[in-house]
């Protein structure tokens, strides 16, 4: 067969006959081209259309997944202690002006009725329209309250209307901070039926008219949009509708690429297919950006009534929703607080929207466009807080993952005090700055190896953390050197001496006030060889009575002291009283060469505040979900650590300090009353430390280098001044309450030079206590037994009396 | 009847002697009867003291009538209010005393008694009103924690000096109120 015959075969086979047309020839070829075509056509279409659902079912399960899910993450807010106001207290001691003005308390101008969050302030008279406190324990209901003031001190609180005399008022907590995740934003998230009508209203006015209409896009806008965008020759006007926004914002990037777009549009359908308006409103009212304080993002209408009006959602007016509205376009360019023309137009653009759509009538649109804006001050970020909300977030931390912290909204009430954090951080700061001021070498030109300090003040009675500044500056250093830093205490560490020689034990205790101890030279064996203690002025003093002896902090008669009652028997003492760091058992102790941490000073000196009870230490007051529920509630713990007397008597030992001795300069200034303190220089001068306490505050603050080196003053002249500065001003120079007696500690007269026991005769006298039983029995020379019969008479007088006193 | 007449001014002399011995006897006789005297009730301080004890002895009040109302938790948050207005008022201590006793929680109830006692060792004056609920309440703390024979004394004696307050070995928050 040739090959001719084989193509006729072959084509008899497909149908066709020899001798056909040419053009007959090619129509079963196109044919087959066009359902090839078709098959082609076919397969892509399904291909495109499985990828297109591919995607489709993609975005669909990001889409459900938020929503479904934990759809905002709010960081945990923590709170400083309320502030209780009561008759008797000084305005300006109180700091209510201030707190009202960081609560967000808007000032009213004249006396009529006031709205919830303002206050009005004249001379004898502030009125304040206290906002509702929600907590589980600690509910307060909103109040319209006046404070009458006569002589700066509140005469007397009223509740209007009716005038009722109140007895105390508890202003709620300020917020200090907040555990923020890596997005830094913060919202308070509120439920639509919270809104007032009028801001859902303004929203839709402004951003979506449509919204309740269209399917997740409107493309009459989009088109509007189009058009306004050619007339104009760029983009001018966005199209996108609030379901559009929302999960722009939620699940996109801001980049205007065709691709986001698209995803865009799929996403808003998809999110309206699934969910209902109500749903979609209210995520996107929580979710909308609305501005920035600090370095904080502000999120959501909840966060920024709170923030711009110090309100709560539900009370804003329909000028205050209007303006929240008209922030939406730009929260930035458009803030009142930077650009409050521009806000205002905006603002009342939104409102002639709202009449235009019939939300509003005129009259409504022209009174809120004639208010003028009326905003809460901004208030600085408490970023001197932000060591004490570390502490806080490590101590949370065991119990709790960090994604709950930054994510679950738990509100964290604290023992902090706003007003004291404040004092007490400026205090350090300028504290610090003086001395590189007064003695320029110890400015270091690198601010990380920078002149460091720390200051923490605790309530003894209570062991709550009222201030904690760990550092000069947050920003440049996170190390908290009252709670992370341990450095020797020098003689801060000597009252634990004294302690364990004047509390009683079998036999009595080894010295009384009147003991006259030896501060002549002395040496010591030590493994690393001999050690010879020195005093500050390298001299040595011979017999001085104790009061001597710490009021000029001598180290030689401190350490012999240590050595008679033994240095077991004082890190004992030391660690009843709250020291947990290590206590090498040499010498040294004595003169405080252990490292130990500034709170566990605190601690152990607010043992002595409290009268030998040591307390539990506390920053947390509460912590509370967001439904309300109370997660966690600490109570307030103490135990005994040391006799009431022994620790009565060891803290007249450092009135003395205060008022004679090293820490003389706590009085330059005037400040009065109770003053109990200790001041501590550690070798080279390498650490200073100032530790004092009043009956109701411990405050203890180091001075130092990180990185160890002299500071090259003296603790008196480093450290002193910055607590003087801050008691001095958070008192107002005058420190109330008292150190009470107890009863087993009484007053005999003693002959200064031998401690004996001064009785008829004796040349010279002064009181002093002693723990009952411990009064000396030998007499001063040439002092007489009659008179020591009549001494003794007049105690036992004494005595009869007081148990007349108590009995009758 | 002849009689000797009395000598000059003997009635008015017995008169003073009566008045006198009746004196020495009501003076003997007072610290016996004061011992029973009315317990302490801290509505009844309320207003003693500067302004700063009062605003916080009102919290206290606040606090007893919270757990009156069952309101416990509310009742400690007045407490700590108390003692942050003024950290010396042993009159918040005492009643947070109370509290635990009540909760059975004997540590924290002697805890607290402890500070309470102490600070009103050095009060001026001292307040023997308070006697009765110091004894019963470190008593009742000791029963709980099952100190049966260091408790009865305690509350053997709380009982005596103010027998309708202790009678059931107990202190009530309206009757500390």
């Amino acid at each position: 067969m040739t090959t001719t015959h084989r193509r006729r075969a072959s084509a008899r086979r497909r149908g066709s006959s020899p001798g056909r047309d040419p053009v007959e020839a090619r129509r079963p070829r196109r044919t087959s081209q066009l359902r090839a075509w078709i098959a082609l056509g076919l397969a892509l279409g399904f291909a495109a259309g499985f990828a297109a659902s591919v995607v489709v079912m993609r975005l669909d399960r990001i889409v459900t997944a938020r929503f479904d899910g934990q759809r905002f993450r709010v960081p945990s807010r923590v709170y400083s202690a309320p502030t209780i106001i009561y008759p008797g207290m000084d305005v300006a001691l109180a700091g209510l002006r201030d707190s009202f003005v960081r609560l967000g308390y808007r000032e009213a101008r004249g006396d009529g009725a006031l709205q919830e969050g303002q206050y009005s302030w004249q001379k004898h008279r502030i009125r304040v329209h206290l906002r509702a406190f929600e907590h589980p324990t600690r509910a307060e209901p909103a109040r319209d309250v006046v404070f009458r003031v006569r002589g700066g001190e509140i005469d007397e609180i009223l509740e209007l209307p009716k005038g009722r005399s109140l007895g105390a008022v508890l202003i709620e907590p300020e917020e200090l901070g907040a555990f923020y995740g890596p997005d830094h934003t913060q919202r308070e998230l509120v439920g639509l039926d919270d809104l007032p009508p009028h801001l859902v209203d303004a929203i839709v006015a402004v951003e979506d008219q449509r919204f309740e209409e269209h399917p997740g896009i409107d493309v009459r806008r989009i088109g509007g949009a189009l058009l306004a965008n050619l007339r104009a020759g760029g983009i001018r006007q966005g199209g996108s509708t609030l379901t559009q926004q929302l999960v722009k914002n939620f699940f996109l990037t801001p980049e205007r690429t065709l691709k986001r777009k698209a995803q865009e549009a799929v996403m808003a359908l998809l999110v309206e297919l699934r969910y209902d308006k109500r749903e979609i409103l209210e995520a996107y009212l929580n979710e909308i950006y609305l501005g920035q304080r600090g370095s904080t993002a502000i999120h959501g209408v909840g966060e920024a009534a709170l923030r711009f009006f110090g309100k709560r959602i539900q009370n804003l007016s329909l000028s205050e929703c209007a303006l929240l509205a008209a922030l939406i376009q730009s929260p930035n360019g458009i803030s009142p607080y930077r650009n409050p023309e521009r806000a205002r137009e905006r603002r009342n653009l939104v409102l002639a929207l709202m009449a235009e759509q019939g939300r509003i009538d005129s009259a409504q649109r022209d009174a809120a466009s004639a208010e003028p804006l009326s905003l809460a001050a901004i208030t600085a970020d408490p970023g001197d807080a932000r060591y004490f909300l570390d502490l806080l977030r490590a101590e949370l931390s065991d119990r709790y993952d960090a994604a709950v912290l930054s994510g679950d909204g738990l509100k964290v009430y604290s023992t902090l005090e706003s007003r004291t954090q404040r004092l007490a951080a400026n205090a350090l700061r300028d504290g610090i700055e003086r001395l590189e001021r007064d003695f320029p070498a110890l400015a270091a030109k690198d601010p990380s190896r920078a002149l460091q300090g720390c200051l923490i003040a605790i309530r003894p009675q209570t062991g709550e953390i009222v201030a904690l500044v760990g550092g000069r500056d947050y920003q440049l250093s996170q190390f908290d050197r009252c709670t992370q830093a341990r450095r020797p205490s020098g003689s801060a560490f000597k009252p634990f001496v004294y302690i364990a020689g004047l509390e009683p034990r079998a036999g009595g205790p080894s010295i009384t006030l009147a003991t006259v101890l030896d501060d002549s030279m002395l040496e010591l064996p030590t493994p690393s060889g001999p050690w010879q203690p020195q005093n500050f002025d390298r001299e040595f003093h011979g017999s001085v009575g104790v009061r001597e002896a710490i009021e000029r902090s001598l180290n030689v008669a401190t350490a012999r002291l240590a050595q008679q009652v033994g240095i077991g028997r004082v890190a004992d003492v030391a660690r009843r009283m709250g020291i947990e760091s290590k206590l090498p058992l040499v010498p040294s102790l004595a003169l405080g060469v252990a490292d130990v941490s500034p709170l566990e000073i605190a601690r152990a000196y607010a043992t002595l505040a409290g009268g030998g009870v040591r307390p539990q230490i506390n920053s947390i007051e509460d912590l509370v979900d967001p439904e309300g529920n109370t997660l966690e509630r600490r109570e307030l713990r103490h135990a005994r650590a040391i006799d009431a007397g022994t620790a009565y008597l060891v803290t007249s030992l450092l009135q003395g300090v205060a008022q004679r001795g090293t820490a003389a300069g706590v009085r330059s200034t005037g400040i009065e009353g109770p003053i109990a303190a200790k001041t501590g220089t550690s070798d080279e001068e390498r650490d200073l430390w100032f530790v004092g306490y009043t009956p109701e505050l411990v405050a203890v603050v180091w001075v130092g280098f990180d990185e160890p080196r002299s500071v090259g003053v003296a603790s008196s002249v480093g450290a002193l001044p910055i607590w003087r500065r801050f008691v001095g001003e958070l008192t107002g120079g005058q420190i109330p309450g008292h150190f009470p007696r107890p009863s087993n500690v009484v007053v005999a007269d003693v002959d200064p030079v031998t401690g004996a026991r001064a009785l008829w005769g004796c040349p010279d006298r002064k009181p002093e206590l002693f723990l009952e039983g411990t009064v000396p029995l030998e007499v001063c020379p040439g002092g007489s037994i009659a008179g020591a019969d009549e001494d003794g008479y007049r105690r036992t007088e004494n005595r009869f009396l007081e148990w007349l006193r108590r009995h009758l | 009847m002849s009689g000797r007449a009395l000598p000059r001014g003997f009635a008015a002399k017995l008169l003073l002697l009566a008045l006198g011995a009746v004196a020495v006897g009501a003076g003997c006789a007072a610290p016996l009867g004061m011992s029973r005297s009315a317990p302490l009730r801290i509505s009844e301080v309320e207003q003693a003291g500067d302004a700063r004890r009062r605003a916080s002895t009102g919290l206290v009040v606040e606090g007893l009538d919270a757990e009156l109302a069952s309101r416990r938790e509310r009742a400690l948050s007045r407490y700590a209010d108390a003692i942050r207005t003024d950290p010396g008022n042993p009159f918040a201590y005492l009643a947070l005393a109370r509290f635990y006793a009540d909760a059975r929680d004997a540590e924290r109830a002697l805890e607290n008694l402890e500070r309470a006692q102490s600070l009103l060792d050095a009060e001026q004056p001292y307040d023997r009103s308070v006697e009765p609920h110091l004894r019963g309440l470190r008593g009742w703390s000791l029963a709980v924690a099952g100190q049966r024979a260091s408790a009865e004394p305690l509350l053997a004696e709380a009982r005596r000096l103010a027998p309708v307050v202790w009678d059931d070995a107990r202190l009530e928050a309206r009757e500390l109120r």
